[in-house]
């Protein structure tokens, strides 16, 4: 080694580090253990929380519906309807409101939601008459139960 | 002579009902005829026919299905809507409904919106701050006594939602990370999205409802 002076025997490295690594620890901050003071152990949990932070913005959208989904069921079973039927039948009716909305009139406005589902409980009726039709068979076919009647 | 007749053709039913029953393939002859002679019958007796014997219930005695309600004439159905067009109508024009709220569909969502709400899109909008928007796709209005639904929209003379934009920023960024273990990946990215900040000023609806 041929350091001569003492500037010459000190390394000068990067000169930000300090602000690199504040960078990291400020997302883990708010995590239990070590793993919110120490370097090495936040950089690897706080690539875990981005991650899931990602793929959870997608989860997000499926676990909405599901939940919107299913308070349109309880709403309309308090009504004597079933999910299916509803949404079936306003779809047919040309109704265009999405699950969101009409969650949210089922929980803040009980009358407008009410009058969705007799709208759909009406066209519901209208499809059974339109396929029942007389409640005769039709000309030619002879049944038992047609006989019986 | 009468009498004779009748019992060959109650003993030739009976037989013809067995027969009928007991064969799988339906034979459209035996039944027709059946009634026909029944129908004769009381016609030419003048005293009411023979019941047919008493059928047990089976599992194809009544059709699957709940019966259908006794269906509502036309005539009632179109009195009763007719009926609740006027109501609705009265209040309309009385203009004594109080806070309305629509529902309105922008920004490829569905807003619940009434007076003096604030709406977050997460869109840029062509409008600079300050700018007063009118929201025209209203899919249904509602009040305290009546909704109006539209089919899938309401006209454009009948609703007027109107918004005010109060703020254009961009979003706090939001980290978008990925990561394979093992196989020296990760890729991060910063996202900002542009936001819009509207104030709905109004929902009016116009006293004309046909």
């Amino acid at each position: 080694m041929v350091f001569l002076t003492l500037s010459c025997w000190i390394r000068s490295r990067g000169p930000d580090r300090y602000w690199k690594v504040q960078e990291v620890l400020k997302n883990a901050r708010h995590f239990r253990g070590r793993k919110n003071r120490c370097y090495k152990l936040a950089v690897r949990m706080v690539r875990r929380a981005f991650v899931y932070a990602t793929k959870a913005r997608k989860l997000k959208k499926r676990n909405m519906r599901t939940l919107w989904i299913s308070r349109i069921a309880a709403a309309s079973r308090e009504h004597g309807m079933k999910y299916p039927a509803l949404m079936h039948n306003l779809v047919k009716s040309s109704v265009q409101l999405n699950r969101h909305v009409i969650s949210d009139l089922a929980i803040t406005e009980p009358r407008s939601f009410l009058s969705l589902a007799k709208l759909a409980r009406a066209r519901q009726q209208e499809g059974f008459r339109a396929a029942l039709g007389d409640g005769k068979e039709p000309p030619g076919v002879l049944s038992r139960v047609a006989f019986l009647q | 002579m009468r009498c004779g007749g009748v019992c060959v053709k109650m003993a030739l039913s009976r037989t013809c009902s067995r027969l009928w029953r007991t064969c799988t393939p339906v034979l459209p002859r035996h039944p027709a005829l059946l009634q026909a002679a029944v129908r004769l019958q009381s016609s030419v007796r003048g005293a009411p026919a023979p019941a047919l014997p008493p059928v047990a219930k089976t599992s194809l005695s009544q059709p699957p299905w709940a019966s259908a309600p006794s269906p509502v004439s036309l005539e009632e159905e179109q009195r009763q809507s007719a009926a609740v067009v006027a109501a609705v109508n009265s209040v309309i024009c009385g203009q004594d409904y109080g806070r309305l709220f629509a529902v309105v569909h922008f920004a490829g969502r569905q807003w619940k919106v009434t007076d003096e709400d604030l709406i977050l899109v997460e869109n840029h909008i062509e409008a600079e701050c300050g700018d007063c928007i009118r929201l025209e796709k209203v899919l249904l209005v509602g009040a305290q006594d009546f909704t109006l639904v539209g089919r899938p929209l309401l006209t454009k003379e009948l609703v007027h939602v109107e918004a005010t934009v109060v703020e254009k920023t961009e979003s706090r960024p939001k980290v978008h990370m990925r990561f394979t273990r093992r196989k020296r990946f990760q890729r991060k990215k910063i996202l900002i999205q542009p936001q819009t900040v509207l104030r709905i000023n109004s929902v009016r609806l116009a006293p004309a409802l046909t």
